[in-house]
């Protein structure tokens, strides 16, 4: 397969990649350096929502639809990776992109914000929604492109380039293989920037139940070493896990009761060790994957060289 | 005997003859530390020798015949008051027995008069009518406000699995209660532990010490057995009976109480609490508020702390939704009035009897059923209701009980509760249920 989150059946990525210098009257250009990365869970022109869990560990990040995912357990809308401050334009462009498709189930749109002011002029707004469109109908599944790409164009990590990264693992379940999938962006484990952190989209289609990948979720994040979180209280892990499993209804209020499928408790820990590896090569591929960048200020951030690699990336 | 005993015995209970004692007494009740009883007294005193040609004494011994006969007379639950909480109908039993499967057992203990007395006790509900432990059911917890304990609960939010009994009892008694439950757990599962998983009991508490010396810990694990082999289905005995002997609620005797409800959808919610919690003026039944207008009975029944709430269902809901469930429940628990203070332990379990999830390893796959989210909102609705009504029962059906150092928590006044419900025009035709 293609080791990507992709390799989930039914899962798209989307990049919007804005590099551009806007004209200032007062000397330096204005350096956009950033984008947005989607992740569709399933083909939106269903109405139908799949059970999730979101994880929002320490830190001073955004991610809108917090409530329902946290309280309803279900998720709705694609899962979008934008800088903070884009984080409004990009979740009324997923509401047009629900409108656009004859639905208003798309809600709450899931938006999560990274800080990448480093190398782009965050404060510029620079977002049009037209281009937001387009890339989520553009969405691909199969290869996803990694690096500097996406949101992943403005992101540092460990003070080289980040970006996004993606990888996948395989599970043979009772006859069936199955699949967890993971994209990383890695904006996290700067010395000189508090405000780091860390996204993470996950995706399986082993029948997990909600509570089910609140225990992964717990796990994986156990396996996250200080390698790749840094302990700065303002860094922050922010992400959801879906299973494509158990897709419901959405539109009405029947049937009563649907009709589900749940793993055994057993597998858990199969599961857990997957997801793991798969979160920590989604972690690797962000930074091997990253090019250089130019940016605000005339900042450079350069690829992680292979020596650094390993001492930073214990994997 | 304690002079607070002997207090209780001539002033309460069986009428001493008042111009014999009256000095004595009151020299002794004087010095008495506990303010309670001695602003009580003072303020009945004062109260009756304002009215002119009183007959002091007289007054007292008659006032306090009627609080002994309004308390401890009849009880009767809400429902035989005529009182109806929300529009849903009951279960058979208006108890979480309604919910197939559920069984209900209780020990009572009662020790002693004074220093010492015990009135403490234990309540286990099993969830099934088969081996909980083999067959798991979903279940979801909600704190209300943490300042209380209930064991199993990290293991049941992790696995959203319920995998043993319920087990209410009194806040020093948790430890043999659990010890209880898991030797009789792992008798009737030689395997557990060893070859197959653990089970760590659901263990939850309230603090009875205004009415037990709850610190001697006279529960044995005997007690805890015998609960679990007198569980039946059925009505619930409700009241001073069981974890809830020493409870007290809302300035007057608490503790257990049940009531359930049925949806359109044939679906039944039944709430079980032991009510610990809340004081007197806060008390509101169906929106009146009641506590503020009885008279009598003292002010103070023991600082107030904790109520634990049991929700269960046979819709098939899942973890998730469960939880939903127990905020509803916290929602039935506002409607009486109770405010969750800081000292207050209010913990909510909630679980569903629908789906039965057989221990790990048997199979890869569960099939399993669940609620449409988009049509849950009645089992919440019944949900509020029974919660509501579970802990109005408690109240009414708990008798006036002395316990340690003589503390008298009287039983809720019903035929004034009645009184006062009719003057806000709540009660119409007497339904009996």
């Amino acid at each position: 397969m293609d080791n990507a989150i992709t390799d989930v059946k039914g899962v798209k990525v989307a990049h919007l990649t804005i590099e551009k210098d806007l004209p200032s009257p007062a000397g330096r250009a204005a350096a956009i350096r950033t984008g947005l990365t989607a992740v569709i869970p399933y083909p939106m022109e269903k109405a139908l929502r799949l059970f999730c869990a979101n994880l929002c560990l320490k830190g001073n990040a955004e991610m809108t639809g917090y409530e329902v995912l946290d309280d309803f357990c279900y998720l709705n809308s694609p899962v979008v990776i934008t800088n903070s401050f884009n984080v409004g334009q990009a979740y009324d462009a997923v509401l047009s992109y629900g409108f656009a498709q004859n639905r208003d189930e798309v809600w709450p749109p899931v938006i999560i914000g990274l800080n990448d002011s480093y190398l782009n002029e965050m404060t510029k707004f620079s977002f049009d929604e037209k281009e937001i469109l387009q890339a989520l109908f553009n969405a691909k599944d199969g290869k996803v492109e990694q690096g500097s790409v996406g949101v992943g164009v403005g992101l540092r990590a460990f003070d080289w380039k980040g970006g996004i990264g993606t990888s996948s693992r395989r599970l043979l379940i009772g006859g069936q293989e199955l699949t967890c999938g993971v994209l990383a962006a890695s904006n996290h484990g700067n010395s000189d920037f508090a405000e780091g952190s860390l996204s993470l989209v996950m995706a399986t289609d082993v029948p997990l139940f909600p509570h089910q990948i609140r225990q992964v979720l717990r796990a994986v994040l156990a396996g996250l070493g200080p390698a790749q979180v840094k302990t700065n209280p303002a860094e922050s892990v922010s992400g959801i896990f879906f299973s494509t499993a158990n897709a419901m209804s959405m539109a009405t209020e029947r049937p009563f009761v649907f009709d589900y499928l749940m793993i055994d408790d057993s597998w858990l820990e199969r599961i857990s060790a997957a997801c793991s590896e798969a979160v920590l090569e989604s972690i690797r591929n962000s930074l091997t994957k990253a090019t250089a960048v130019s940016g605000r200020q005339g900042r450079t951030v350069k690829p992680m060289p292979e020596d650094v690699q390993s001492k930073v990336l214990r994997i | 005997m304690s002079h607070l005993e002997k207090y209780f015995d001539f002033f309460i209970a069986k009428p001493y003859n008042w111009e014999n004692h009256a000095d004595a007494e009151l020299s002794v009740l004087s010095t008495e530390k506990n303010m309670e009883r001695r602003d009580f007294i003072r303020n009945s005193l004062l109260s009756f020798s304002l009215l002119p040609g009183t007959n002091l004494i007289g007054e007292i011994l008659q006032q306090s015949e009627k609080r002994v006969a309004a308390s401890g007379g009849k009880r009767r639950r809400l429902r035989e008051l005529g009182i109806r909480i929300g529009s849903l109908e009951p279960g058979p039993y208006n108890a979480i027995t309604d919910v197939e499967g559920i069984r209900v057992g209780q020990t009572t203990i009662i020790k002693g008069q004074g220093r010492g007395a015990v009135r403490t006790g234990v309540t286990v509900i099993l969830p099934h009518a088969d081996n909980i432990y083999e067959e798991n059911l979903f279940a979801s917890c909600f704190i209300q406000n943490g300042w209380g304990e209930m064991t199993g609960i990290a293991a049941l939010e992790n696995t959203g699995l319920l995998k043993t009994p319920v087990f209410l009892s009194g806040t020093y008694n948790v430890g043999i209660v659990l010890s209880a439950a898991t030797k009789y757990l792992c008798e009737m599962n030689p395997e557990m532990g060893d070859k197959a998983e653990m089970a760590h009991p659901v263990v939850a508490e309230c603090f009875d010490d205004f009415l037990s010396d709850t610190k001697s810990r006279q529960i044995t694990e005997a007690d805890v057995v015998k609960a679990i082999e007198s569980a039946r289905s059925g009505a619930v005995a409700e009241g001073a009976v069981g974890g809830g002997t020493g409870m007290t609620s809302f300035g007057f005797k608490g503790g257990i109480g049940t009531s359930s409800r049925r949806t359109k959808n044939h679906n039944t919610v039944g709430v079980l609490v032991m009510a610990n919690t809340a004081g007197r003026n806060q008390l509101r039944i169906d929106g009146v508020p009641v506590g503020k207008e009885i008279v009598g009975f003292g002010e103070k029944a023991g600082k107030t702390k904790s109520i634990i709430l049991l929700a269960a269902t046979d819709a098939p809901l899942l973890p998730f939704q469960l939880r939903k469930i127990g905020k509803r429940v916290a929602m039935g628990l506002a409607q009486t009035g109770a405010i969750s203070s800081t000292g207050s332990g209010d913990i909510i379990l909630a679980f569903s009897t629908a789906n039965r999830i057989p221990r790990a390893r048997q199979t890869d796959f569960h099939s399993l059923k669940g609620v449409n989210d988009l049509s849950i909102t009645p089992l919440y609705e019944a949900t509020v209701e029974a919660t509501q009504e579970a802990i109005l029962n408690a109240l009414c059906m708990a008798e006036t009980t002395v316990g340690r150092d003589g503390n008298t928590s009287y039983g809720l006044p019903v035929d004034q509760v009645e009184e006062i419900m009719k003057k806000h025009g709540r009660i119409g035709a007497k339904i009996h249920g």
